[in-house]
């Protein structure tokens, strides 16, 4: 329960810590693997929640959809459109999502553990 | 609490941690990142309020020089009225006075104005058949020709574009302009003098004078007569 909490402890820790330097080119790219971070990570919490977690599924998830919009928003930044804005919409879209289930399973098991006591 | 946690089911825990993980240290990268921006944004500003100072104490000093020019004019105004009234009083010192008066005129300490011409510099047209631009376009060299030759005809001040010359001008050839006493001018070059318009013509125009040098280097010279020239006295209020 608490190992997840830990973990992002440590990561925002390591992330304040670090002095690395990137060009303002690729601060598009940053804010889409947030994203994409983001969503994996609800996925994964409202899949656990819903007992159809798989490892597999997961990290191939993870991987896949950060390599899918970091090539997309290269192909934006080469053709002079903004694709990178498509991986957002959708990262975004399922984002929401995820945690309006997350929610209502969360609810759905409060009230069940007020009316069982 | 141990019953909600029962509920949850505890497998996949260690893959969600480490997305967690990477999840915080790129939000903590990206924060990092974003307030480095903000701090020199801030730089810039303290850079643009910095500037704004030394603006504002530039116009001070400015408007004060004006000051102390009006009162120095005053003064000055009243060091010849002195001097007219000496003249007025003993008729021998006349000729000093008069001396004083051309003298300043020389060092552009005070107002000239009256009859004079103007001699106008102007770049021969671009010609193809000649290779070196060089060869039809106005030098500062030709500028001091006019110059020494209006000097010597007799003219009281002589102004270029405007600038008023003195004792101690300077002319230099920087490139494509020319400086006069730090101030850049293209030309086409204007030069006006005051003096006796008669006088001046005559000496421009001399037969194998100014005008035809000129004219035999490509450039355009045009020659005006002018009734009435105002050169304002010079002042130091280069900045």
């Amino acid at each position: 329960m608490w190992l997840p909490l830990l973990g992002l402890i440590l990561g925002i820790s390591l992330g304040l810590l670090t002095e690395i330097q990137i060009p303002e080119v690729y601060e598009s790219y940053l804010s889409i693997a947030v994203l994409a971070a983001l969503d994996t990570l609800f996925g994964g919490i409202r899949a656990q929640l819903q007992r159809v977690y798989d490892d597999k599924v997961f990290v191939s998830g993870f991987f896949f959809n950060i390599a899918l919009a970091a090539a997309l928003a290269f192909l934006g930044v080469h053709l002079g459109v903004d694709l990178y804005l498509a991986a957002i919409f959708a990262f975004g879209v399922r984002l929401f999502q995820n945690i309006a289930v997350i929610r209502r399973i969360l609810l759905t098991k409060w009230s069940e553990r007020k009316i069982n006591s | 609490m141990k019953k909600r946690r029962l509920k949850i089911p505890s497998k996949g825990r260690i893959p969600i941690s480490i997305v967690s993980l990477v999840l915080g240290f790129i939000l903590a990268f990206s924060y990092s990142i974003s307030s480095e921006n903000t701090e020199e944004l801030s730089l810039v500003s303290s850079q643009f309020n910095e500037q704004e100072k030394y603006k504002e104490e530039l116009i001070l000093q400015k408007e004060r020089n004006k000051e102390l020019t009006e009162e120095m004019n005053d003064k000055q105004q009243a060091i010849r009225d002195i001097e007219q009234s000496l003249v007025d009083s003993e008729g021998n010192i006349e000729g000093l006075v008069n001396e004083a008066e051309m003298l300043r005129l020389l060092i552009g300490d005070i107002t000239s104005q009256g009859k004079g011409i103007a001699v106008s510099l102007v770049d021969g047209a671009y010609d193809p058949s000649q290779e070196n631009p060089n060869d039809y376009i106005v030098h500062e060299s030709h500028v001091f020709k006019v110059i020494n030759e209006l000097k010597i005809s007799g003219a009281e001040a002589i102004s270029i574009n405007g600038q008023r010359l003195h004792a101690n001008s300077f002319i230099r050839c920087t490139g494509p302009v020319i400086t006069v006493d730090g101030n850049i001018f293209p030309a086409p070059f204007t030069i006006e003098a005051v003096g006796d318009p008669s006088v001046l013509l005559a000496s421009v125009n001399l037969g194998g004078g100014i005008v035809d040098q000129l004219t035999s280097d490509n450039i355009v010279v045009i020659v005006e007569e002018k009734s009435k020239i105002m050169m304002p006295a010079l002042r130091d209020e280069t900045s």
